[in-house]
């Protein structure tokens, strides 16, 4: 009898043992799950903060270009011209090139000839395909021509520019260059060159481009030919072409 | 073996996302508009998003290539992959064209419908190797191993004892 009562608390203790073991088990494990999940909340928060905070998008442009039509757009054409041809490009996109060498020239005569006024929405979405961030450059130094010599200046800065577009993941063109490109188009070296150098319009760059965005822009080149959309170069391109015969 | 297969499925989720997080890091603004370009989410949440999106994707596949809290972090990777997957579906199914964002990569598609096909398809196999390590969560060189040597809700079927030494 009085061994089988030591054999029973005998088994409690161990039990009573294994309890507070597994006991302190849990608080251990808790304690390592809470520090564990507190450090990874923070690097998350640190890395949320440098997204954030990097994101310039939308703060108020100090300097906004001159001579636009709209906020971030500029029409080249007679306003009498029976067809709109509204485009969405970056400098940067090869895509867009292809696009200006098949019709641009033909565009610019047809602009010419009163038949189309065309509706640039200049964006720049690919800096990081260079390496010294050309596309947001470039439009930058297209703002300038424009500021400082006009539309028609803007128009021809816009072909050198997709004559002599660089390369996809090349250092781009320096600023000299695009100072000379702007000479070129018909700008007054003197005026431009702090503009391009000092990336001025940057902010206002930025702006254009999310307004892409909000207009439900995706990708460029976006082509509208009186109002119709063509996300498909080729088929815009087909478009633009038979408007400008 | 199943906790090697286990290593195989926490190193191809976490470098796709560590991959995917890196190359979305350097341009917030771009997130932005790619989350935008999806036009599922209301507006007022879209900048949140895209600036919460790198910053998830580095947390999630860092965690997994450690085999940190692996069954947590599988869950929240499938929930991600879930909700990739409703997207671009929703995406495809209205015509949308995005140039995905993915890896950086820019520019419309040449041929959205074969891309949406293909990242659809990649989502679900990923969404299968988190699916492997919800199931079995217990998997060689973790440090999961390290903290929670006893934890009987890790172990699978194979109750290995080398699995504690690693």
């Amino acid at each position: 009898m009085a061994n089988k009562t030591s054999q029973q608390s005998k088994s409690e203790r161990a039990q009573a043992l294994m309890r507070e073991q597994q006991r302190r088990e849990r608080t251990r494990n808790l304690l390592v799950i809470g520090s564990i999940a507190v450090a990874i909340l923070i690097v998350a928060g640190v890395l949320f903060a440098v997204q954030s905070k990097s994101d310039k998008t939308g703060q108020t442009a100090k300097e906004v270009p001159t001579n636009l039509s709209g906020t971030y757009n500029v029409v080249i054409g007679k306003k009498s011209a029976p067809t709109t041809i509204k485009l969405y490009e970056d400098l940067q996109c090869p895509i867009c090139k292809d696009f200006e060498q098949v019709a641009g020239s033909q565009v610019q005569a047809a602009i010419a000839g009163g038949k189309v006024k065309v509706d640039y929405h200049m964006v720049a979405f690919l800096d990081r395909s260079s390496t010294t961030n050309y596309s947001s450059r470039a439009l930058n130094a297209a703002m300038a021509v424009l500021s400082t010599a006009g539309p028609e200046a803007f128009l021809k800065f816009h072909t050198i520019a997709y004559a002599n577009q660089p390369a996809e993941g090349s250092a781009g063109v320096p600023d000299s260059t695009l100072v000379d490109w702007a000479v070129q188009a018909g700008a007054s070296r003197t005026e431009v060159t702090p503009l391009i150098n000092g990336n001025v319009y940057h902010q206002w760059v930025l702006n254009a481009t999310d307004q892409m965005s909000r207009d439900h822009i995706s990708g460029t080149p976006t082509i509208f030919v009186n109002g119709k959309e063509y996300t498909s170069p080729q088929q815009g391109a087909a478009a633009v072409l038979a408007a400008t015969k | 073996m199943r906790q090697w297969v286990g290593v195989l499925a926490r190193l191809v989720v976490g470098i796709v996302d560590v991959v995917a997080g890196l190359s979305k890091f350097p341009d917030p603004a771009g997130n932005v508009r790619q989350v935008r370009a999806f036009q599922i989410l209301p507006e007022a949440v879209v900048p949140t998003v895209g600036h919460a999106l790198p910053t998830v994707e580095l947390v999630i596949g860092g965690a997994l290539l450690l085999g940190l809290f692996t069954r947590a972090f599988a869950i929240l990777a499938a929930l991600f992959f879930i909700a990739f997957i409703i997207g671009i579906s929703a995406a495809w199914a209205r015509g949308l064209e995005i140039n995905c964002g993915c890896f950086g990569s820019h520019g419309v598609p040449a041929n959205p419908q074969r891309q949406y096909a293909v990242d659809i398809a990649r989502d679900i196999g990923l969404l299968i190797c988190c699916a492997w390590l919800i199931v079995w969560p217990r998997t060689r060189l973790a440090l999961d191993n390290l903290l929670f040597p006893n934890d009987e809700r890790l172990a699978d079927g194979e109750q290995d004892k080398s699995a504690v030494e690693v």
